[in-house]
């Protein structure tokens, strides 16, 4: 889900972090930049209604905005990433880093600096 | 016996169970505060229900508890009923206008001009563009909601019948407001499919049956 408080470490890649509509919603605005709603379609393959809602809650969490555009007359929505894909990635490593340390303490932050010297 | 002596009568009688009648009032109201607060349409309802209930059973409770005098918990009775009409009544009448500021609803006349001047043709009503991708329609007091994302699918044609739809659902309310509240009031939906088909054929009247059913297959989600 979107608000990161669910977190599913078995799942893959970014579905980890999100439903995986919203992860192929979210890889297609992290390459594309600005996407119409069409474009989001036939780009991640889902159709419109599978894909509408979740566009809604995406905008209302904040992780992408998105405008009205009238073309000649045919109103349409485009998307743009709030976050990049970096900045994406540090704000969920936050998270997860916060919520290990509120756990554990000063053992997580250890681990965390063993860790990084094994990288 | 005028009315405070029915009450004065009244404590008289209670006395030991007037905190619990006291108490399924205030629940009651408190429900009923809490119905018009909330976001959630089911969960609004289901409070305005569980407020009813409330109410009625301290109705319920005044009538048995009532030894000396059968007459308070008939006004009792007519107080709940015609403050709770009264406000279903006003929640059905300014329901388009909570619509407008819960949906953030923008006049369609800023966004696409014809539209306005479309349903202006077919009846009185406002129209209004609401912000979300999920294509949607639907009427409610003397106003038309139509959600952006229903624009970015419909041409302009399969728009018109979804206008006329709506439209047909303006004139029939204010030409049968009583039964159709009534209807509501019972949360009762037995007769919708009806109402949906002689909107359709309305539609398809005005704004031809092929751009009626090109907008129904583009439009899984019933138009309501």
């Amino acid at each position: 889900m979107v608000k990161l408080d669910q977190i599913n470490i078995s799942n893959d890649g970014l579905t980890k972090f999100f439903s995986p509509i919203e992860a192929a919603i979210l890889r297609a605005l992290w390459s594309e930049g600005e996407m119409t709603t069409s474009e989001l379609t036939g780009k991640t393959n889902i159709p419109l209604t599978s894909v509408a809602g979740t566009l809604d809650r995406l905008v209302k969490a904040g992780y992408t905005t998105r405008r009205t555009e009238n073309v000649n007359g045919r109103v349409r929505y485009v998307y743009e990433p709030v976050l990049s894909e970096e900045e994406a990635a540090s704000e969920i490593t936050t998270k997860i880093l916060d919520s290990l340390v509120q756990a554990f303490g000063p053992l997580a932050v250890e681990n965390f600096s063993k860790y990084s010297d094994k990288k | 016996m005028n009315i405070f002596g029915e009450i004065t009568c009244y404590g008289q009688c209670l006395r030991l169970w007037a905190p619990i009648v006291a108490l399924t009032v205030i629940i009651s109201i408190a429900l009923i505060a809490s119905s018009l607060i909330l976001k959630n349409p089911k969960k609004r309802l289901q409070t305005f229900a569980f407020a009813q209930v409330a109410g009625l059973f301290s109705i319920a409770m005044t009538f048995y508890l009532m030894e000396c005098s059968d007459m308070l918990s008939l006004y009792l009775y007519f107080a709940y009923v015609i403050i709770s009409t009264a406000l279903i009544f006003i929640t059905l009448r300014h329901y388009d206008r909570l619509m407008i500021k819960r949906l953030e609803a923008k006049p369609a006349g800023s966004i696409l001009r014809w539209t306005q001047e479309y349903v202006d043709m077919l009846t009185s009503a406002r129209l209004y563009f609401f912000d979300s991708a999920v294509p949607k329609a639907f009427a409610a007091g003397r106003s038309i909601f139509i959600s952006i994302g229903l624009l970015e699918i419909l041409d302009d044609d399969e728009l018109k019948a979804v206008l006329a739809h709506e439209a047909w659902h303006i004139r029939h309310n204010s030409r049968m407001p009583f039964l159709s509240r009534l209807a509501l009031m019972a949360f009762s939906s037995t007769c919708e499919p009806e109402l949906e088909n002689q909107a359709d054929y309305f539609a398809a009247e005005i704004a031809g049956f092929a751009a009626l059913s090109s907008a129904r297959n583009k439009i899984d989600k019933v138009f309501i």
